[in-house]
């Protein structure tokens, strides 16, 4: 016994918490290795433990069919709270107006005597005092307008009000939640309820979406869809990502003959796509000029050979009416014969 | 590695067709005289970690002991598919669309230094230019010694050019030699 209570001054025992702590132990020198150092650690566990059950033991006990019986006294030891604080709840609109004008809150019974019925009924809730279903007669008023049913306004303005006490919560609701101090149960909720301002419109659901989930839809059946009957104006599947095949990367000999049509192909296509370009029209009317000129260069006579020309062609063109064309020609010629001389 | 499919077929195509016009039949059909084959091969493209490569047959075939993530490069790697699916050429390239370039460009020698640095040729720099030029060519640059440098896009026509103030941008460079310096670690 001496024994225990010499290990309890050692060891600090909380048993509210099933705690034990030695705060005398120290390593006389810092293990080498690893191991040496978990086995120490497991040593001074075991004492610690051992000394938490033998302080259980030492309590008195109820024997109970299942063993001993111990009541665990209140925990010593405080430990500290893991979640900071809630921060307190902004007043209401409504408080802060009866804190101004002094209003203050009464205790009211929750059974009101219902003059109607002769009863005691309850304040709020199902069937309730002064129930607008209890009341089976309304008595015109002078102010009353003819064809309005007074029982349904009753219910419409009822609703209103309502209507007006819910937004009135949500806009407290959101001035608590400017602050951070929702209560937790309309945390979780608060995306649900339009008081957060950053709240994300529901989406509406784009025509790809949904074309992709018709035909996941469709082909998730034993057949993959194959057998099913098709509906009016679905489309057949697309196979794109799973049919995506590519050529052998060595097909026989080298550069297989798919691969091959498969560039010839494309490179035919792409050169007559472009086949207009191998006549270049301006290089060509270029050219063309460029050659003209040096032409004319080279025959300087030329260009004074037709003005000449122009001059005696409107007397022969005279002449030439009277007598015939083949006249005229050999009289051009003639005339050329001359200048070259 | 694995072949083209058709698509990014036409991509590389196209692309290479707007350097080299109807000589990309040349760099298709080139035979390819490596290994051990008597009859020559042909050259191929092969797409490996989004990497578009020119190769000969006969290093393709040799080229399937090794495992796809092991294999770094092989042949010349022409260029690359970007994560947005386009293709782009790489510096690697250049020798191939040199030698079958249908518009070039040279650069008079004072301002080969500039090119190299990554800018853009100037009508300044401009020592010789082939006709017929349009607005958007592919065009390779070369040095008045018939060194390719360069290649980029015409930002004018060639009849554009002679109308130009020095200092304006004849082609927008797409990607020149002196990156083998500059961009060592990425290449």
């Amino acid at each position: 016994m001496g024994e225990v209570e010499e290990q309890q001054q050692q060891h600090q025992i909380d048993l509210g918490n099933l705690f034990a702590f030695n705060p005398h132990h120290n390593f006389p020198s810092v293990p080498p290795s690893r191991e040496e150092l978990v086995k120490e650690c497991l040593e001074q566990g075991t004492k610690l433990v051992q000394a938490v059950a033998d302080a259980l033991f030492s309590l008195p006990s109820v024997e109970d069919r299942d063993g001993p019986l111990v009541k665990l006294p209140a925990p010593t030891i405080r430990l500290p709270r893991e979640k900071p604080l809630p921060k307190p709840r902004p007043p209401t609109k409504w408080e802060v107006f009866a804190k101004k004008k002094g209003i203050q809150n009464h205790k009211k019974d929750k059974l009101v005597f219902d003059e109607q019925t002769g009863t005691w009924k309850r304040r709020h809730g199902y069937d309730r005092v002064n129930d607008d279903k209890d009341i089976p007669i309304i008595e015109a008023k002078m102010t009353d307008e003819p064809g309005v049913d007074p029982f349904a306004k009753r219910r419409s303005e009822k609703k209103q009000r309502v209507e007006k006490q819910e937004r009135h919560r949500f806009q407290n609701l959101k001035e608590a939640a400017k602050v951070g101090a929702l209560p937790s149960h309309v945390q979780l909720a608060a995306t649900a309820i339009p008081i957060t301002g950053t709240q994300a419109a529901p989406r509406k659901v784009s025509k790809e979406e949904l074309q992709n989930v018709a035909g996941m839809a469709a082909s998730a059946t034993a057949s993959g869809g194959k057998f099913d009957k098709k509906l009016p104006g679905e489309k057949p599947q697309k196979h794109e990502k799973k049919y995506r095949k590519f050529l052998p990367v060595v097909e026989g000999s080298g550069m297989g003959s798919l691969e091959r049509q498969q560039t010839d192909k494309v490179l035919s296509k792409l050169m007559s796509k472009n086949s207009h370009e191998i006549l270049n029209v301006e290089k060509a009317v270029n050219m063309y000029n460029v050659k003209r000129e040096k032409k004319r260069r080279n025959q300087p006579g030329k260009s004074s050979s037709t003005s000449s020309k122009l001059k005696p062609k409107n007397p022969h063109n005279k002449t030439s009416k009277k007598g015939s064309s083949f006249k005229g020609k050999s009289k051009k010629g003639s005339s050329f014969k001359g200048k070259s001389k | 590695m694995r072949p083209l499919d058709e698509k990014e077929t036409t991509q590389v195509f196209e692309k290479l067709f707007k350097f080299t016009g109807n000589n990309l039949k040349n760099i298709v059909e080139s035979p390819s005289h490596e290994g051990p084959d008597s009859n020559p091969g042909r050259y191929c493209f092969r797409l490996n970690k989004n990497r578009v490569y020119y190769v000969s047959e006969s290093l393709v075939k040799r080229a399937t002991n090794i495992k796809r993530d092991n294999l770094v490069s092989l042949g010349t790697l022409i260029g690359k598919f970007t994560k947005n699916g386009s293709f782009h050429l790489t510096i690697q390239c250049l020798n191939l669309l040199a030698a079958n370039a249908k518009h070039k460009v040279w650069l008079k020698p004072t301002s080969e230094m500039s090119v190299l640095y990554g800018n853009n040729v100037l009508k300044g720099g401009l020592g010789r230019i082939t006709e017929n030029i349009n607005m958007g060519d592919g065009v390779v640059v070369f040095s008045m010694s018939d060194v390719p440098l360069a290649f980029g896009v015409a930002a004018r026509s060639t009849q554009d050019c002679r109308k130009m103030e020095p200092n304006a941008i004849v082609v927008i460079i797409q990607a020149d030699i002196g990156a083998y310096l500059r961009m060592e670690d990425e290449l």
